[in-house]
């Protein structure tokens, strides 16, 4: 291998630094109006994970690995099942069943309408985004060079 | 009917790849390709021509609406697609490392 930097060209590294930010906001938008619009948990974690592996594809792992706290984010990546738990227990704790609503269901078609369903949506969204990108980020990490010598 | 048969053409798409092709990435997008078309396949029997998608909004009158029990089941289906996919390319890499090659003719030391 020779010793040119790691990840691409300058031209994608600038354009993916100054475009990951709406990736995020997307991805975050989609999240909070999951019980409104088309979307939620799932795909706008899915947009969050695309963010991340844009900086990924373009800076390389090292990079990554020193901008991004890996191991906070594999602790959020398996928090977030408890989390889950967390709140489906609390609708048992007020009396009724798995997951009920404990929270106030507000207006409808207001962003606080939903009581805990948006609480839920960002707990989801957090679990796909990070697992999405730590699965890539496991395979980046394989060494391909290893275990050719056989 | 037309939409369904098409759907099935996806799905011999994906299978002539993963049948003829000798290089491991494109047979993992080929079997990606097949599940995308049971995907398609499962949405389009809750289509409705016209519908509306199963969310109420503001100032929208409530409409006919296409079924939402499929698109359910093709959420979990997708995510399960994710994983496989996810092994695959997991295995194709360890291979890589061993044989040096995505050729799967040229992968034949595992009989011995």
């Amino acid at each position: 291998m020779t010793d040119k930097p790691a990840g691409m060209t300058l031209i994608i590294k600038t354009v993916s630094r100054l475009i990951v930010g709406l990736i995020f906001l997307y991805g975050i938008y989609i999240i909070l109006h999951g019980h409104l619009s088309p979307g939620g948990g799932f795909g706008g974690g899915v947009v969050l994970a695309l963010g991340l592996l844009a900086i990924l594809l373009a800076y390389g792992r090292e990079e990554t690995q020193k901008w991004l706290r890996i191991r906070l984010l594999k602790d959020l990546e398996h928090a977030s099942p408890l989390l889950f738990l967390g709140v489906g227990l609390l609708g048992m704790a007020t009396g009724s069943a798995f997951l009920a609503n404990v929270l106030s269901k507000g207006r409808l078609f207001a962003l606080l309408s939903s009581g805990t369903i948006l609480p839920l949506n960002v707990i989801i969204g957090l679990k796909v985004g990070l697992s999405l990108f730590l699965v890539v980020l496991a395979m980046a990490e394989f060494d391909i060079r290893k275990g050719a010598d056989e | 009917m037309t939409i369904y048969v098409l759907c099935f053409a996806l799905f011999l798409v994906g299978l002539y790849g993963l049948l003829t092709k000798r290089d491991l990435i494109k047979i993992i997008l080929s079997s990606g390709i097949m599940g995308y078309s049971c995907n398609l396949m499962l949405v389009l029997f809750g289509y409705r021509r016209g519908a509306l998608y199963p969310i109420l909004e503001k100032g929208k009158e409530a409409a006919p609406m296409v079924d939402p029990l499929p698109q359910a089941l093709v959420l979990t289906s997708i995510v399960i697609e994710l994983g496989v996919t996810a092994l695959l390319a997991a295995l194709a890499i360890r291979l890589f490392q061993k044989y040096r090659t995505y050729d799967i003719t040229k992968i034949r030391r595992l009989s011995g």
